[in-house]
């Protein structure tokens, strides 16, 4: 304790000296310390990104799979393949029309994984609904598809229908385009039981005169002509909430899925005739590192493992967390480097601060040993000036750092990312579209409900987030005595090999 | 035994680049509580390196060193105690710390001792009137101070633990002679009044005036003068 005091009191007793070194020690520590914080923040908010992108897959037919087939279609004769068609068998007619979807067997096993976490089907399909006029609204896509002056087409009659395990986690609800706004989701329990309800929109609702509880008669297609009807209960009504932009202001002028059915999987399945088919399994994976692995156990167990298992395709979106995690990897990166070279820096100056200061101590350091200090009484003392000159350097450092370091991240990130910094979502080869892009810290995932959004482009500035975290306050200690332990070696092998005889004898 | 201060047979070696130079060749030296004992010589006679050896600063290649009844040169002596305790220093440059005070160089060997606080002023402030430093001197830093003030400082610092022997290293080399003989004086009187065992080094031989017993040094080797009348 009393070579702590010493210490102390010389620490104070050379102002001008340790004000040098606190300087220098200060330029070098705020810089490491704004590269440290940039880099946890850089690395904490990749983290972010693998838990939200880079971790879904769907598994479908591929898209070369289905081109092959349109080509094949094309090359034929209408009127003949109608002819062939007519002369096909049920089980023909079937495995022609679930040609392009996925038994669902195969998405089961799949989701057995032990990288999946969660996992969904759905199938979408046309269906014939009596007694029933669609909307006539008419969505933003068939507006652009319509020739122009061409009149604008009602849906009534045909309707799209979605099915999945449970009416709540389907993505236009998980995403907020869809809010329940009267009775209740089909449940995982309706799949199973393969119970006949439906979610209605609420304008189709309004103006059918449909209430929850009533039921409406769909037209199912069975082989060879034979129809039969369906009586499906509605169980709840959705609203359309998000419109698309340009008519953000008046949500109600514009209704984009008016015409749209949700119900149970197994329901959609019988309507479509396609029992047993999805048209994908979507899939979580308990991280982005995982994407490999599952990409690589889907090659062995469906594209290998199968016959005709080459016609699937697991679609991943790890190549859009690489996108959105590779600007802030790169500022990771060079943060580290500069991370390094400050560090360095500071260990050099410490360095060359206590062999000058030491070095000109010489005597002192003669003198206390002659007159029985121990090597560990000096040491402690010497210890303790570090000890003090580094502490107030990253003491103050710590305060430049906070002020600095949000623009040292994002001048890194601008010189890092460039043009990158702005992820545009590009088409994906499938046809479904890869998934819209989701700036990072952005209210909603994209992915919530499964699911990549066709034809949804968006574009999103990444942002780096610079927020001091506790592990910032340890890190800081660890430098602080990093650099002290340093400082330190050179009184202490300047005190294990003074011998005071010499020093006291250089007159 | 115990009131003297005995070196048998001593000798320290160096290694220098045209090869060994024997600082210190076989010297016998005795000396006692209450007697100031001076060794002259000229500059590289050696006279420093048996101080140091005396000092415990060096250790002896061959010989022994008792100092009343203890032998420093045994393995397991503990050489720190004997330092702080048992010999006090002054250095011909003084070697004062010059961000100290005065009192603060006085106290430090105390400090390191662990005296406590109190009791530390109340010595150093005791030992500094003494050796004429006045309170204000006291709470000057050893850098502005004369070469005498230093002197005296320094020979109150090396008073601090009480030791029973005083080894002076040139006390008087830098300065002036009427400061010198201030110095000398006090030395002697540390000698005379509280009987510590001073031994001095020197080249200068008026310093022989004061001695009990004179040694003369040359090439490593010591030779008894005659100084009493």
């Amino acid at each position: 304790m009393r070579s702590v005091k010493r210490g102390l009191r010389s620490f104070i007793r050379h102002p001008l000296a340790n004000l040098v070194v606190v300087l220098l020690l200060f330029v070098c520590l705020t810089l490491s310390l704004s590269m440290l914080a940039v880099k946890l923040a850089a690395d904490g908010q990749v983290e972010e990104v693998k838990s939200s992108v880079g971790n879904y897959a769907e598994l479908r037919v591929s898209s070369a799979y289905k081109m092959q087939l349109f080509s094949e279609q094309r090359e034929q004769d209408p009127a003949k393949r109608q002819a062939e068609a007519r002369k096909m068998s049920e089980e023909e007619l079937l495995e022609e029309r679930t040609n392009t979807l996925v038994p669902e067997e195969i998405t089961d096993d799949f989701s057995l994984l032990p990288e999946i976490i969660s996992f969904d089907k759905v199938l979408e399909a046309h269906v014939s609904l009596q007694d029933i006029t669609g909307t006539e609204l008419e969505t933003m896509f068939s507006m652009r598809e319509r020739a122009p002056g061409a009149s604008a087409t009602s849906s009534s009659g045909t309707f799209a229908f979605e099915g999945n395990t449970n009416g709540a986690s389907a993505s236009d609800f998980m995403l907020g385009n869809k809010v329940l706004v009267e009775g209740s989701f089909y449940t995982y329990q309706d799949y199973l039981d393969a119970n006949p309800v439906v979610l209605v929109e609420k304008t189709l609702a309004e103006e059918n005169g449909l209430s929850v509880g009533d039921t409406v008669t769909a037209t199912v297609t069975g082989a060879e002509g034979r129809n039969s009807e369906m009586e499906l209960t509605i169980k709840g009504i959705y609203e359309t909430v998000e419109a698309e932009e340009g008519n953000a202001q008046d949500p109600q002028a514009f209704n984009p899925a008016g015409n749209k059915f949700f119900a149970p999987l197994s329901v959609v399945q019988e309507l479509n005739g396609t029992a047993g088919y999805v048209e994908l399994g979507y899939f979580y994976l308990d991280s982005a590192d995982s994407s490999a692995a599952v990409q690589e156990a889907f090659q062995e167990l469906v594209v290998e493992g199968l016959e005709g298992g080459d016609k699937y395709e697991l679609a991943t979106d790890y190549s859009d967390f690489e996108s959105i995690s590779d600007p802030l990897q790169k500022v990771s990166k060079t943060s580290t480097i500069g991370l390094a070279g400050a560090l360095g820096a500071c260990a050099l100056i410490i360095i060359l601060a206590m062999a000058i200061i030491v070095g000109g101590r010489t005597r002192e350091l003669g003198v206390l040993k002659a007159i029985g200090a121990t090597d560990r009484q000096v040491l402690i003392q010497y210890a303790t000036e570090i000890l003090c000159l580094c502490l107030v350097a990253i003491v103050l450092a710590a305060g430049a750092s906070a002020l600095i370091s949000q623009r040292m991240g994002n001048w890194l990130l601008q010189g890092n990312a460039g043009n990158a910094a702005f992820v545009e979502q590009a088409e994906s080869p499938g046809g479904t579209g890869a998934p819209p892009m989701m700036g990072i810290g952005a209210e909603r995932l994209y992915k919530q409900g499964g699911r990549f959004s066709p034809g949804n482009r968006n574009q999103q500035s990444v942002e780096l987030d610079v927020i001091y975290r506790g592990s910032m306050l340890v890190y800081g200690i660890l430098i602080l005595l990093g650099i002290s332990l340093l400082g330190m070696t050179v009184p202490v092998i300047w005190i294990i090999r003074l011998r005071p005889a010499r020093v006291l004898a250089m007159e | 035994m115990r009131d003297l201060l005995e070196v048998k047979n001593a000798s320290k070696s160096y290694r220098v680049k045209s090869g060994e130079v024997k600082a210190v060749d076989g010297v016998d030296l005795m000396a006692r509580k209450g007697e100031v004992t001076v060794i002259v010589g000229p500059s590289g006679s050696g006279k420093t390196t048996l101080l140091y050896l005396i000092g415990s600063l060096e250790r002896p290649d061959t010989g022994e060193i008792n100092v009343f009844g203890e032998n420093i040169c045994r393995p397991n002596a503990d050489l720190i105690q004997y330092r702080r305790k048992r010999v006090g220093f002054v250095f011909q440059m003084f070697n004062l710390i010059s961000a100290l005070t005065a009192l603060e160089n006085v106290v430090l060997p105390m400090d390191l001792e662990g005296i406590s606080p109190a009791e530390q002023h109340r010595r150093a402030e005791e030992l500094l009137q003494r050796m004429g430093i006045d309170h204000r001197l006291q709470k000057a830093k050893a850098n502005r101070m004369s070469g005498g003030e230093k002197q005296r400082v320094a020979i109150a610092r090396a008073l601090a633990n009480d030791p029973d022997v005083i080894l002076a290293d040139e006390p008087t080399g830098n300065l002036d002679s009427a400061t010198g003989k201030v110095v000398v004086d006090i030395l002697a009187g540390l000698a005379r009044r509280d009987g510590k065992c001073v031994l001095i080094v020197t080249h200068d031989e008026g310093i022989l005036q004061v001695a009990d017993w004179a040694y003369q040094m040359r090439d490593g080797r010591l030779k008894g003068m005659e100084v009493r009348g």
